[in-house]
């Protein structure tokens, strides 16, 4: 399989009036051909804005600065605007959070959903209805006739989930990049969107990039995983080491601060203490340090290095260091 | 918790009907949130709330605490039925319930201070000044908060610590029981937990008794004794903790519980999600007899005839469905 995506040393620096946002701090990930991946973080800690980075959306005041960046083959540091503009919405399709949000109100869903198959695939009005329709029977939507015609407010929350991930891979994406696509949903909604992006994925041959910081939803769908903190990538392995052999104290904490299944009662859950860094001043050393029980002088100072456990897994974090002291997780 | 004290709280067939729409040519009509519902609360226990959006967990939550006048039934408060007291006469039992809200950023005044947020509710008591500074330290140590925060205004803090303010000024009544509306779904996950274990360590402490509503089913299951799940105004089951989710009866409740998706990847991959058809239908609206049968992958003919009335399976395990009832599913 193929090389899709390939990120090296992603930085994104946000300039405001009070000084400079370090929302991403040098991030590398790869995404292979046919393959499932989740960024998994909580707020602020820079998931949404490397994959925006990644596919051109931010404002101006965004400072993008990378080795590389390349999708299918192409350097997208050196492209020109109207070029993004076609691989944006065509080889690559996005599903946004807010389903109330990321439909414009003002056009119908019919509108919206030949928009992108009459720009990228230069389908005439008839073949791009045609295949609208065909899009929501694919996306479950009953009576897709009737529903063609409606505008946004009339579909509720799930079924405004449904058109916007009908549109995103309305072209035939080579990948689908999903920023918390049923945060905003109910659980039984949720379990019908998850299903419903599980065919998709298992009909067609697209990638896909899920943001989320549910960790049930990540376990469920994605089969390798970036764990991120402070705008760095602190840990990443398959779906199975991230959550049966994680290494960094962070994804520890992550996983001990939701209750598990076969917890007893009267167990208490182990939170990570303290608040995330200020990105605006990033602590100068590993950004966890503050929150870590580990923490050593050292974390304080300096990152810790890239430490690479298998093909898949890799952890930064000072503890890994053959002089650190040996801490087991805390089950 | 001892086998049946009093309770606390009783609601009984409890409604909260609201008016909407309604013109000079239309009629108004009635949005049923909470179409009867009944249960008690017993000193010192969590009492978990939980369906998705619409179904009426809140409006239970602030009826109880009679945000609400309620449009029909009782709540008894320490025996006393406090649902058709005027707001004056209920103005003593305020102090004995409290609220904490979903959202940390809405519920604080962003004018006041947050030793002034933390002390409206003693100075309405009458409590004297002197004794208000000293109660305030005391409220802001308990909820992990420091001294010099005190001057400081709710824009300066993080969603968690906002939501410790949020929970000082619930305490500072020295209330009996407090509804915990979404407490923890605005904030990270790491955050959660404290605010959760907190949670739990003053109910230890004080005794207090909680309504815990939420639609994170995991978290329902940590933190309660006992556990209701609501659906389109009504409660269709309700039992102890582990008995509620080891042995489910309703098929609402089964069809919820596995939509949860699990944080394991071995567990996720071997389970199957029931996958409900179609949406909540609108509360203004609901389907005749029980109003989960259109979605139900179980419903007859009879379930669009009567309405299930929720009855003891045994042990205390009450489920409002006639299939279960008759032992068909």
């Amino acid at each position: 399989m193929g090389r899709l995506l390939e990120v090296k040393n992603l930085t994104t620096n946000f300039h405001i009036g009070v000084g400079c946002v370090q929302a991403v701090r040098s991030v590398s990930f790869y995404l292979d051909q046919g393959e499932s991946l989740g960024v998994v973080g909580e707020s602020g800690s820079g998931k949404s804005v490397t994959m925006l980075s990644v596919m051109g959306l931010l404002p101006g005041y965004a400072e993008i600065k990378a080795d590389a960046i390349r999708f299918d083959g192409k350097d997208m540091l050196n492209i020109s605007p109207s070029e993004f503009r076609k691989i944006r919405g065509g080889d690559i399709g996005m599903i946004f959070q807010d389903p109330m949000t990321s439909l414009n109100p003002l056009y119908t869903v019919e509108n919206q959903l030949t928009e992108p198959l009459r720009i990228h695939r230069g389908m005439s009005k008839a073949e791009a209805r045609l295949a609208a329709l065909n899009l929501l029977k694919r996306v479950e939507i009953p009576d897709p006739e009737q529903r063609l015609k409606q505008y946004p407010h009339e579909f509720s929350g799930g079924m405004r989930q449904r058109v916007m991930i009908a549109m995103a891979v309305a072209c035939q994406p080579k990948l689908v990049i999903a920023d918390e696509p049923t945060t905003a949903l109910d659980v039984t909604i949720q379990a019908q969107v998850l299903d419903l992006l599980d065919q998709l994925k298992k009909t067609t041959s697209t990638s896909t990039i899920m943001i989320t910081h549910d960790l049930g939803v990540i376990a469920s769908m994605c089969k390798r995983i970036l764990v991120m903190y402070g705008g760095l990538v602190v840990e990443q392995g398959t779906a199975r080491e991230i959550f049966y052999q994680p290494k960094h104290p962070y994804t520890w904490g992550l996983l001990h601060s939701i209750p598990r299944i076969n917890q007893q009662k009267g167990e208490k859950l182990i939170p990570i203490n303290g608040t995330p860094p200020d990105m605006l001043r990033p602590p100068k050393g590993c950004p966890f340090a503050p929150r870590c029980r580990y923490a050593m002088p050292v974390c304080q100072k300096y990152l810790a290095p890239e430490t690479v456990l298998s093909g898949t897994h890799a952890v930064c974090c000072h503890l890994m260091h053959e002089k650190a002291p040996k801490v087991e997780r805390q089950v | 918790m001892a086998k049946k004290p009093l309770p606390l709280i009783e609601a009984k067939d409890l409604k909260m009907y609201f008016p909407v729409g309604g013109s000079l040519f239309g009629k108004r009509k009635l949005l049923k949130a909470v179409d009867g519902v009944s249960f008690q609360l017993y000193p010192g226990e969590t009492f978990g709330l939980v369906g998705e959006s619409g179904c009426g967990k809140t409006t239970v939550g602030r009826t109880l605490v009679r945000l609400y006048e309620p449009t029909g039934g009782q709540i008894l408060f320490d025996g006393t039925d406090i649902a058709k007291l005027s707001e004056a006469e209920v103005l003593p039992y305020r102090n004995r319930m409290q609220m904490i809200f979903q959202d940390p950023y809405a519920s604080l005044n962003p004018r006041m201070t947050v030793s002034s947020i933390i002390a409206e509710p003693l100075r309405y008591q009458g409590v004297k000044p002197q004794e208000i500074a000293s109660r305030v330290r005391d409220l802001v140590q308990q909820v992990g908060l420091k001294e010099d925060h005190l001057n400081r205004y709710p824009h300066e803090f993080s969603g968690g610590q906002r939501q410790r303010i949020g929970i000082a000024r619930a305490l500072a009544s020295h209330p009996d029981f407090i509804v915990c509306d979404e407490p923890i779904s605005a904030l990270d996950v790491s955050i959660q937990a404290q605010i959760i274990n907190m949670l739990e360590e003053l109910q230890e402490k004080l005794n207090v008794t909680y309504l815990f509503v939420s639609h994170d089913l995991s978290m329902v299951r940590h933190i309660s004794h006992r556990v209701a799940v609501m659906y389109l105004g009504h409660i269709v089951e309700m039992a102890e903790v582990r008995e509620l989710y080891g042995n489910m009866l309703h098929p609402y409740t089964k069809a919820l519980m596995s939509a949860v998706p699990i944080a394991d990847p071995d567990a996720a991959a071997k389970s199957r999600r029931i996958v409900l058809q179609g949406d909540v239908p609108k509360p203004i609206d609901p389907p005749s007899g029980c109003a989960f049968r259109t979605r139900c992958p179980h419903a007859t003919a009879a379930c669009a005839e009567t309405v299930p009335e929720l009855t003891d399976m045994g042990g205390e395990h009450y489920a409002a469905c006639i299939r279960v009832q008759r032992g068909e599913i």
